[in-house]
């Protein structure tokens, strides 16, 4: 280089690569670093979607070869939200009370023995342990199994009887989605324990102390100082859990495969029956892209409600 | 007024057993339904569906328990399970430890550099791990066609890394943050590279993160089922998808089942009773720390 500049005569300054620039090369390297894996994940998820959405404008059948799809635009989609043989509001519908009906029991039942556990105990470490329990377990083998425990001969109306003197039907198509929310809740009931027990166990004493001075009650104590505090948190924990119930596929199917009748055919279930058991890959691959649709929009409303009312990022 | 006294200590130290007793009461309800579960994996073929002698006779328990249902799945070939467990086994180790060498780097520098949009790049990868796999399962069902890859281990080991990578790199950022930076520059003044002072001073102590968080993608690798279930179908059907072969035309075979279901989860509790202090921050993310 030196030399170079060193000679009078007009010589071209050699172009150098811009990558050879050592501050470049500095502020290349956090981008390298991701790039390896943000080449995989992004090219694999686009290369998905890309799929998906030219799946959807289709009209194929499936195990036919995919060149012999026929385009029809945006036909699928409107056979799916207007058709009367489409039950794709019927499965909203069905997955609206599958979410409600898990997350909501899921948060009151983890919040009260949570706040239980948190109580000073011998063992209690030991207790908390247990629960991780049920949420690691194979979901398709929790599935199998409960599927034997909600048999009309089965564990559960074995306890149902001793203790109402009747039994139930849990398979029939009245009862079918409760069995499924009631599994979910012994499964992940522990996620609610698990996190705000957490959040318990790092609230500071102070305002506690200050509470007990002023003459407050216990259930004042909860109302105005743990709630509030605790508040964050517990958004969190049912912003994740939603967004998970939302894609439960396993448990369903290997219990009813979203039946009896469509009883259990959330949307999971519907963009699977609607693909393999109808047959249809175009109207499937639309339901899909509208969960996935529904999934984004949610997440991005709860985050930011999140932030306001918790007035953080 | 003594008396009166330690007779309400007395009620208030009763009240406070109840209270445990209570506790310790929900927890084992949580805890029934698995050790059930693999109780009925011991438990004579006739057996399987006497719920009411098997709760109300304990001493069955200590009479009539067998192995007969493990020794078919050792011994009958057609069954298979052995086999299942061995894919399940490639296909988690090999996804994990891929996942690991391509999130490493990327976290390090997500924990350790500024750069333009990089909370974006960051929240980028977190919505794409929330893409649930069922809805392009079909996408990549028919991409494993045109691949010529379907049924095979290399593109479900491939297919994971989409919701392994986002999810480690959320787990092990925490992990770098709370590592002072000043240690490796420390190390970078005394001449060595930044790589060699992440190696030899930050690498050894977020092994217990590392670990933490290889196990716990194992476990999700392990247990999954829906793009395991479309994308396999005889050589390299995992375990949780084996599911179906227990339905034959006379039943579906409940002894077996218990036995196979035993023999799949327990190194997976006994996995995640491990790594219990870091259980807290896999199910949020990172967010919360237990």
């Amino acid at each position: 280089m030196s030399s170079q500049r060193a000679e009078p005569t007009k010589m071209k300054h050699k172009p150098q690569p811009w990558w050879s620039n050592p501050r470049a090369r500095q502020r290349l390297i956090p981008f390298a670093l991701i790039a390896p894996a943000f080449l995989v994940v992004f090219a694999l998820a686009a290369y998905s979607f890309v799929w998906l959405v030219y799946l959807s404008t289709q009209d194929l059948t499936f195990g036919q070869p995919v060149h012999e799809g026929r385009p029809v635009g945006l036909a699928n989609y409107i056979w799916l939200l207007t058709n009367s043989g489409s039950i794709f509001w019927i499965s909203v519908r069905t997955t609206a009370i599958h979410v409600l009906g898990t997350t909501l029991p899921e948060l009151l039942l983890g919040f009260a023995i949570a706040l239980l556990l948190n109580r000073q105990m011998r063992g209690g470490s030991l207790l908390t342990a247990v629960l991780i329990i049920p949420i690691v377990l194979m979901p398709s083998m929790v599935g199998l199994v409960a599927r034997l425990y909600f048999t009309y001969d089965g564990l559960v109306n074995f306890f149902v009887e001793t203790f109402t003197g009747s039994r139930f039907n849990w398979s029939g198509p009245e009862r079918a989605l409760t069995s499924v929310i009631l599994v979910d809740i012994w499964e992940w009931t522990p996620f609610f324990i698990l996190i705000l027990l957490a959040g318990l166990q790092t609230l500071p004493r102070e305002p506690y102390e200050a509470a007990l001075v002023d003459g407050a009650s216990r259930w004042q104590s909860f109302r105005f100082i743990t709630l509030p505090m605790m508040f964050p948190l517990i958004l969190t924990a049912l912003v994740l859990r939603l967004m998970d119930v939302l894609r439960i596929f396993d448990v369903i199917y290997v219990m009813f495969g979203g039946g009896p009748g469509s009883a259990t055919t959330t949307l999971p279930l519907l963009t699977y029956r609607t693909t393999l058991v109808q047959e249809y890959v175009g109207r499937g691959s639309a339901v899909s892209i509208m969960l996935i649709i529904i999934i984004v929009t949610l997440t991005y409303l709860l985050i930011q409600l999140r932030a306001r009312v918790t007035h953080q990022p | 007024m003594k008396a009166n006294l330690s007779g309400l200590r007395l009620l208030r130290t009763l009240i406070q057993r109840g209270w445990d007793a209570l506790t310790v009461a929900i927890v084992a309800a949580f805890l029934f339904p698995y050790a059930f579960m693999v109780l009925s994996a011991f438990k004579p073929r006739l057996e399987t569906f006497k719920f009411a002698n098997w709760i109300l006779k304990p001493s069955l328990w200590f009479t009539k328990l067998q192995l007969d249902n493990f020794e078919q799945i050792l011994d009958r070939f057609d069954l298979n399970i052995l086999f299942y467990m061995k894919n399940s086994l490639i296909i988690a180790v090999a996804s994990t430890l891929l996942t690991m060498i391509i999130a490493i780097p990327a976290t390090y520098s997500f924990a350790r550099f500024d750069f333009r949009r990089k909370e974006a790049i960051a929240y980028g990868f977190l919505f794409l791990q929330m893409v649930p796999g069922i809805s392009i399962v079909f996408a990549l069902y028919f991409i494993a066609q045109q691949l010529k890859l379907h049924d095979t281990h290399a593109f479900l080991i491939f297919v994971y890394l989409l919701w392994n990578i986002p999810y480690a790199i959320w787990m092990l950022r925490g992990f770098v943050s709370a590592i002072p930076q000043d240690l490796e520059e420390a190390a970078m003044v005394d001449g060595a590279s930044r790589f060699t002072a992440f190696r030899l001073v930050t690498l050894p102590l977020m092994v217990g993160g590392l670990a933490a968080t290889s196990i716990l993608i194992f476990i999700g690798v392990w247990n999954e089922f829906s793009l395991a279930f479309f994308l396999t179908s005889l050589n390299s059907r995992t375990l949780p998808t084996s599911i179906a072969f227990f339905q034959t035309h006379s039943g579906i075979k409940w002894g077996t089942m218990f036995a196979t279901a035993t023999l799949g989860t327990l190194p997976v509790v006994i996995f995640a009773l491990i790594v219990r202090r870091y259980f807290v921050s896999a199910l949020t993310f990172g967010a919360v720390k237990g």
